[in-house]
């Protein structure tokens, strides 16, 4: 397959750089943001009172927080395309935003698009206050979230429904988002333990997207249609210092019921498992350690640089033995790597054992 | 039979003997080995500074490492102040980031006084806007934002207040600026705090983040947007989707760069050029005492049946010897030099061509190449090729002094007759010259001609003074003649002087008229007594003020735009035709009534205009002929009626009197008011311009801009006299390395003399009679060839690189000085030369008893 690494290693260096060590001092890990020090900044807390539309609205009294979409698509011939927008923010100091030029705010969106033909992906970078970037209510009030000429529009406050447009290496995307079931709040009511050192985040999403769009490529559109999943998620300190990545997994069922399973990996070993799942109708179950087994059959050489590839766990086994299922995950293709600011594995995924299905597989820190 | 081994013997057992006179001459080693290090050191250091700017060119439309194809810039070409209306508005660039063109990254770049008045320029850029891929640089130190910068906290201090300001060490010391320092602006305006770091391609100037520099310097819009790479249907797409009054324009800065510094360039090659030649006259030198002294050795080893090919390659392999030692050596010390001398040159051009240099030279190997083949031909010429004819000489030749007479005596006719050839070919190549290049080896032509024709020259000079002397005075007589003795072993060393006091003389002749030129030029130009450039200033409320008539006698208000014009850029001004400065402005030449025709304007359709002198020499462009300038309605035609000086100006620029200017440049801006003041009313002055909105900075004093730009014009030439400096140096070297061998050479003579009862005091004189004769002489042939220097580099030299003329100013006081400089020199080498005699003196007595 195809692969077009837009970014060079040491681009990405330095972007980590920029983006992470304003505030840290660590040189080779560009997740350490993640693990840094939250003093001053606000604490992720149990029992949060949830209040929407709003909270699809930035917490910049947070340190970091995204608007992850995923999507698994078809074309008319079948073919499987795989979609991926997220929008990052940045709190670069605990300080009130004083806004306009002077803005603490950074923005990172990274979008990706896999084709038969192929993997494109590219990162993009802004500052908050100067309009370039951001998320808010548009005059009309309606939820814009934007950076440059990527955007996603709501019709009302809320993201969903919603357009997302994006362009990546000419691939230019055009998707309409719906969903008719209620946001899922993942762990205890919204609060997502990520390790028993207290480490959490608030976290939501909405697994059941029905998407519609097409994909214009140097001729004529595509048109595509399927699943997306999206996630929101904020915290001050999301991995703990013995922390060097985690596993992540959604998975849209042929059945209708969709699962998401991460596993946050211990230097020691001793991981830590999560995951929900969730009805057709949106009713959301907590799956716990004891819940689940989700193991690697193997590893794959993935091609990280243009000089270098990686062995990754690509193939998984996921069983949720309470539940008496079972299955055997494997992408679609192995080159998925993102060489980006931060980077990490992030493509399609065929799922096959008790139900099929199909969906996303996200692998950092390796 | 001779086997291999023993020749290979025979060869390092000829070589050794000839190497082991370096050994028992550390003296003329040490100044062999000084001269070639000079000489190749100048030369790489000058050489190591071109292809650094060169090549800092072609980076020059990168900022921070992102490469700016294109700019998008206001339309009308208004210069950039910063006003409300001027430059690029920040929601025009939002709108285009919004338009999916992240090719596109805002810039400001503004000059502004500090409150001490000194001019400083600031650049800032948004570093998350940089475009990604245009920022992975290469690698090593081409990355612009090597990896450390960004580790612990230095990145987010930059772009949050109090921000930060970044200096080159430099500039930071020019200013004195130390880290952490807030530059003092007019007001109560203070620049971020200082932080001593540059990066590529920053220049002298401060780096800031664009919020910082907005929110500091008080503007709403940035200077230009810069657009890194475009696919000609991006291309298309954005100039489709830019507002009406934006353009996108390519980037030929770069190019723009190598054309206006070209000159520059050259000139800096052949000072290089010289001083290297300089070098190789004391190697020369050294060469010629190395064969007298191993003459004897040649005519032994050829009795011993060396044969001429074995003394050959031995010949050969001591040049390839020294050349490679002299290259080592002198790459090493050129690579200091130029680390040294570069901020003088990048001063230079940045101050007259905004061209920006890094401050890291690299060494290619291309240049070491240069040198290396550079040497080997100076040794070539120096070193093996009089070693080779010596080595030939036949045997029995070689023991007869008069041999050695005669070929001293033939020397002095071959370099006659090649100095008379030389002065043929330049007179000859004098008319046809039309690049710089041409003139410069026109100009070398000239000054080898006159350094081959010196020793004709100073033998005659003691003829003449021997038969002007009256037999009587037996003891000046001895001393005049003395100087024959003296004269083959210093032809050399007094060649290298002549040359290098001819350029000096020629160099500072043209610097000195320059500046003259300039400053006559800087009174009538800078005739006003203040300076206005301000946003916030209602000119119309100023001048129309009734109380303004006690101090105000009279006011110009500019407005300009920049452009290009015959690929060059191009500045077109409109003035105001009764302002005291118009009336005044100096015409190198015009047609007749042409500035009164300009002043008064033409019915016909073609209205007359100015050009500058550039426009005449560098565009050949005649008095009267009708030039085509694009305005926004489209081509207009403009008949040029006269020439104005424009010293010092790299760029094209035109005069049109205010109406016909606006008339087709409506929506060009201001570009600063003047105001005369009645007597000493500045405070008066002062206080009407606050009133009309002006704010404290916005005006700058004539005395200042005067003083800040002769600051400019002298720290530009700093280089040239720094390279005088070096190449006077490198000549007293050869100097005393000449009188030295001499003297060497003489002491048996002089133990005969003090044998027969002569006082050292007696000695100094009867030896520093002729020197001093000698050196006169040479000092005496230097006047008329520096003149001609000077005379070529400023009507023909300069006009064919810069475009413009001026006055030769001949002035005797440099001169003086110069002189005063060489005696000492002079003197000083032979107060050397003189106490080592002395020292030895007693040694060689001895030694002439024994031998007696």
């Amino acid at each position: 397959m195809h692969v077009i690494l837009k970014s060079k290693a040491r681009r990405a260096v330095w972007l980590i750089l920029i983006l992470c060590y304003g505030s840290c001092g660590y040189a080779a890990d560009s997740f350490q943001l993640l693990r840094s020090d939250p003093t001053g900044y606000a604490k992720v807390k149990p029992n949060r009172e949830w209040r929407f539309p709003q909270d699809h609205q930035p917490h910049e009294a947070y340190r970091i927080e995204w608007w992850y979409l995923t999507a698994n698509l078809n074309d008319e011939a079948g073919n499987q395309y795989g979609v991926h927008w997220t929008l990052f923010r940045q709190s670069l100091d605990t300080e009130p935003n004083p806004g306009g030029w002077a803005s603490n705010q950074v923005w990172m969106a990274h979008g990706a698009i896999s084709t038969p033909a192929g993997h494109v992906y590219k990162q993009r970078f802004a500052r908050g206050g100067i309009g370039q970037a951001g998320v808010e209510l548009n005059p009309d009030g309606m939820f814009e979230a934007w950076l440059d000429d990527w955007t996603w529009r709501g019709s009302s406050a809320s993201p969903l429904p919603g357009e997302l447009e994006f362009e990546v290496d000419n691939y230019k995307i055009s998707l309409s988002l719906n969903a008719s079931t209620p946001w899922v709040l993942q762990g205890e009511s919204g609060y997502s333990k990520k390790s028993a050192m207290g480490q959490a985040s608030y976290y939501y999403s909405q697994p059941h997207i029905n998407i519609t769009g097409q994909l214009t490529h140097n001729s004529a559109p595509i048109k595509l249609k399927g699943k997306g999943w999206l996630d929101r998620e904020w915290s001050s300190q999301p991995l703990a210092p013995d922390q060097p990545g985690w596993d992540w997994l959604s998975i849209h069922l042929d059945d209708g019921n969709a699962l998401m399973i991460y596993r946050l990996r211990h230097t020691n070993g001793d991981h830590w498992y999560s995951g929900s799942w969730i009805k057709p109708n949106g009713a959301s179950e907590t799956l716990g350690p004891d819940d689940i087994i989700f193991e690697e059959i193997r590893r794959t050489s993935v091609q990280v640089s243009a000089e270098q590839s990686r062995e990754m766990p690509l193939h998984w086994r996921v069983e949720l033995p309470g539940k008496n299922l079972a299955w055997e995950v494997e992408p679609l293709s192995a080159e998925h790597w993102l060489d980006t600011a931060f980077p990490y594995w992030e493509g399609p995924v065929e799922v096959t054992g008790s139900t099929t299905g199909k969906g996303f597989l996200e692998l950092t820190g390796y | 039979m001779t086997t291999r081994s023993n020749a290979w013997q025979q060869f390092v057992w000829v070589l050794t003997t000839l190497l082991s006179h370096y050994r028992r001459h550390p003296g003329q080693t040490v100044f062999m080995a000084i001269g070639l290090m000079t000489g190749v050191a100048l030369w790489t250091a000058v050489q190591l500074i071109n292809d650094h700017a060169r090549s800092s060119y072609a980076d020059a439309n990168q900022l921070l490492g992102a490469q700016a194809g294109f700019w998008i810039r206001p339309k009308d070409g208004k210069r950039d102040g910063g006003r409300d209306g001027e430059g690029v508005p920040v929601a025009n660039y939002i709108s285009l980031r919004r338009a999916g063109f992240d090719e596109i990254y805002p810039v400001i770049e503004s000059r502004i006084a500090t409150a001490d008045g000194e001019l400083v320029t600031i650049i800032a850029t948004d570093l998350l806007a940089l475009p990604i891929d245009s920022l992975a640089g290469p690698t090593g130190s081409g990355t612009p934002f090597s990896n450390d910068l960004f580790t612990g906290r230095q990145w987010l201090p930059l772009i949050q207040p109090q921000y930060q300001a970044w200096y080159p060490q430099s500039l930071a010391s020019q200013l004195g600026v130390a880290e952490g320092d807030q530059l003092q602006l007019p007001g109560s305006k203070r620049l971020p705090p200082a932080i001593i770091q540059a990066r590529e391609q920053q220049g002298l100037r401060i780096f800031m983040d664009v919020g910082a520099a907005l929110s500091i310097l008080e503007r709403s819009s940035f200077s230009y947007l810069a657009v890194t790479k475009l696919s000609p249907n991006r291309r298309q797409l954005l100039e489709q989707q830019l507002p009406e009054s934006l353009v996108l324009v390519e980037n030929q800065q770069a190019l723009d760069l190598s054309q206006l510094t070209a000159s520059l360039h050259t000139q800096l090659t052949a000072m290089g050029l010289l001083s290297f030649a300089v070098g190789l006259f004391i190697v020369f030198n050294s060469v010629r005492f190395s064969l007298l002294v191993r003459q004897g050795t040649f005519t032994t080893l050829r009795e011993l049946g060396v044969s001429t090919q074995v003394l050959g390659i031995a010949i050969v392999v001591e040049t390839l010897l020294w050349s490679v030692f002299g290259t080592a050596a002198g790459i090493g010390i050129g690579y200091l030099l130029s680390g040294l001398l570069l901020p003088t040159v990048a001063a230079s051009l940045q101050t007259l061509f905004g061209a920006i240099v890094a401050s890291e030279i690299g060494l290619s190997k291309t240049q070491v190449l240069a040198a290396w083949a550079l040497t080997l031909g100076g040794l070539v010429l120096a070193l093996a090729a009089p070693m080779w004819t010596r080595a030939r000489m036949s045997v029995l030749a070689s023991r007869s002094p008069s041999e050695w007479w005669r070929v001293d005596e033939r020397a002095r006719w071959q370099l006659a007759a090649a100095a008379i050839i030389l002065m043929v070919v330049a007179a000859l190549l004098f008319p046809m010259m039309d690049t710089i290049t041409d003139g410069f080896v026109v100009l070398a032509l000239i000054l080898f001609a006159g350094a081959f024709f010196l020793p004709m020259a100073l033998h005659l000079a003691i003829l003449l003074a021997l038969s002007v002397l009256p037999s009587s005075s037996w003891q000046a007589r001895w001393a005049v003649s003395d100087a024959f003795s003296q004269l083959p072993q210093l032809r050399i060393a007094l060649m290298a002087l002549l040359l290098t006091l001819t350029a000096n003389i020629g160099v500072s002749t043209l610097v000195d008229s320059f500046r003259y030129a300039l400053s006559d030029w800087l009174d009538v130009r800078l005739s006003a007594d203040l300076y206005v450039r301000s946003d916030s200033l209602d000119i119309n409320q100023l001048r129309s003020s009734t109380s303004n008539k006690s101090w105000l006698i009279n006011s110009h208000l500019r407005s300009g735009i920049s452009t290009r014009w015959q690929n060059r850029p191009t500045r077109i001004e409109g003035l105001d035709v009764s302002a005291p400065d118009s009336q005044a402005i100096l015409l190198a030449t015009q047609i007749p009534n042409g500035f009164i025709e300009w002043q008064t304007g033409s019915n016909e359709t073609v209205q007359p205009i100015l050009a500058n002198e550039q426009v005449h020499y560098l565009a050949r462009v005649e008095l009267n002929e009708v030039v085509t300038l694009d305005t926004p309605n489209g081509p207009m035609l403009f008949r040029v009626t006269g020439f104005f000086h424009d010293y010092g100006s790299p760029y094209f620029r035109f005069y049109l009197p205010n109406r016909s200017f606006k008339s087709e440049w409506p929506a060009a801006s201001r570009d600063g008011i003047a105001l005369w003041i009645r007597g000493d009313n500045f405070a008066a002055a002062e206080q009407a311009l606050i009133n009309a909105g002006a704010e404290p900075g916005d005006w700058v004093r004539q005395r200042d801009i005067r003083r800040i730009s002769l600051a400019i014009f002298d720290r530009t030439f700093a280089i040239t006299s720094a390279l005088n400096g070096l190449t006077l140096l490198v000549a007293g070297i050869a100097l005393l390395a000449a009188l030295l061998a001499i003297h060497q050479q003489r002491l048996p003579e002089y133990a005969h003399w003090r044998s027969l009862g002569m006082h050292f005091s007696e000695w100094f004189r009867l030896v520093a009679v002729p020197l001093l004769i000698l050196v006169t002489v040479t000092g005496l042939l230097a006047l008329p060839l520096g003149w001609i220097l000077s005379w070529m580099l400023i009507h023909e030299l300069n006009v064919t690189a810069f475009g413009w003329t001026m006055p030769m100013l001949w002035s005797w006081l440099p001169i003086l000085q110069l002189a005063a400089v060489t005696f000492s020199v002079v003197f000083l080498a032979f107060g050397v030369a003189a106490l080592r005699v002395r020292a030895t003196l007693p040694t060689a007595i001895k030694q002439l008893a024994s031998d007696s």
